[in-house]
């Protein structure tokens, strides 16, 4: 079954400008808000364990745990 | 003294591997192709400048982020550009939940009709039952006729676009065109 289309041609009656205008353009291009949202998206956290003293507790706790799980086996 | 990279003066190709080694230089491709790539967005959505500066900066998001993957094969680096951001017009259009109309200047159905064969004088009428059919046709045909007559691109740019030949994209388009022909002639 073909799939419904969602966009459709029609004539540009009100002789809308489909061009983008210079002005737009150097609105829209805007590099450091890219390489800021990249960085966001793929930089792991600055903040360092320790300082997550609920984090660092579970994680010691869990280790604790292991550890003894397997020194009594 | 270290001279600073320039986009005018390098290669795709170096320009690609800077980026790959430091990410903040992929600004020197950002610069290089972001204004042929915006208008290549606005005329796909029929002008909407937002959305099409929103798209434009995804489409350099996920080329930054997957660039580790990018071959170079000898075509422009634009035309894995141009690539993703028909995918990403795609996705737009399909996530939308209401209907766009794309307006199409008369000029530009002027010349398809001269190209298929349907005469030169067209009344607005005529106009507007060629789009019509256009808007019944594949979709995969009418993304080869959108860039060649409303995004108008050369047959070049469209076959690195499909990384087909420039020979193959020509026939395409002139099979789709032959189609459009035959069915406008049966239907008068």
């Amino acid at each position: 079954m073909e799939r419904r289309k969602m966009k459709k041609f029609i004539l540009n009656k009100d002789n809308k400008d489909l061009n983008p205008t210079d002005e737009q353009i150097k609105r829209q291009k805007d590099f450091s808000r890219l390489h800021h949202d990249y960085e966001k998206l793929t930089k792991r956290s600055k903040h360092p364990l320790y300082k997550d003293p609920k984090l660092f507790m579970l994680l010691f706790i869990l280790g604790l745990v292991l550890f003894l799980i397997f020194y009594e086996g | 003294m270290k001279r600073k990279p320039n986009s005018t003066t390098l290669s795709d190709s170096e320009l690609v591997l800077l980026a790959k080694k430091k990410r903040s230089d992929f600004g020197l491709l950002y610069e290089k192709y972001f204004d042929q790539l915006f208008r290549f967005v606005f005329k796909k959505l029929g002008g909407i400048e937002e959305t099409a500066g929103d798209i434009t900066q995804l489409v350099f998001m996920k080329a930054m982020a997957n660039l580790d993957k990018y071959e170079d094969r000898g075509f422009p680096f634009s035309s894995w550009l141009y690539r993703i951001a028909q995918n990403e017009v795609a996705l737009f259009f399909r996530n939308e939940k209401k209907n766009y109309s794309v307006p199409i200047d008369e000029n530009r159905i002027s010349e398809l009709a001269s190209e298929a064969d349907l005469g030169s004088n067209m009344t607005i009428e005529q106009q507007e039952e060629l789009i019509e059919m256009l808007n019944g046709l594949e979709e995969s045909q009418l993304e080869f006729i959108e860039l060649r007559f409303f995004q108008e691109l050369s047959f070049k740019e469209i076959a690195e676009i499909y990384t087909i030949t420039e020979a193959s994209a020509k026939m395409k388009v002139y099979r789709i065109l032959e189609k459009i022909g035959k069915k406008w002639k049966g239907e008068k």
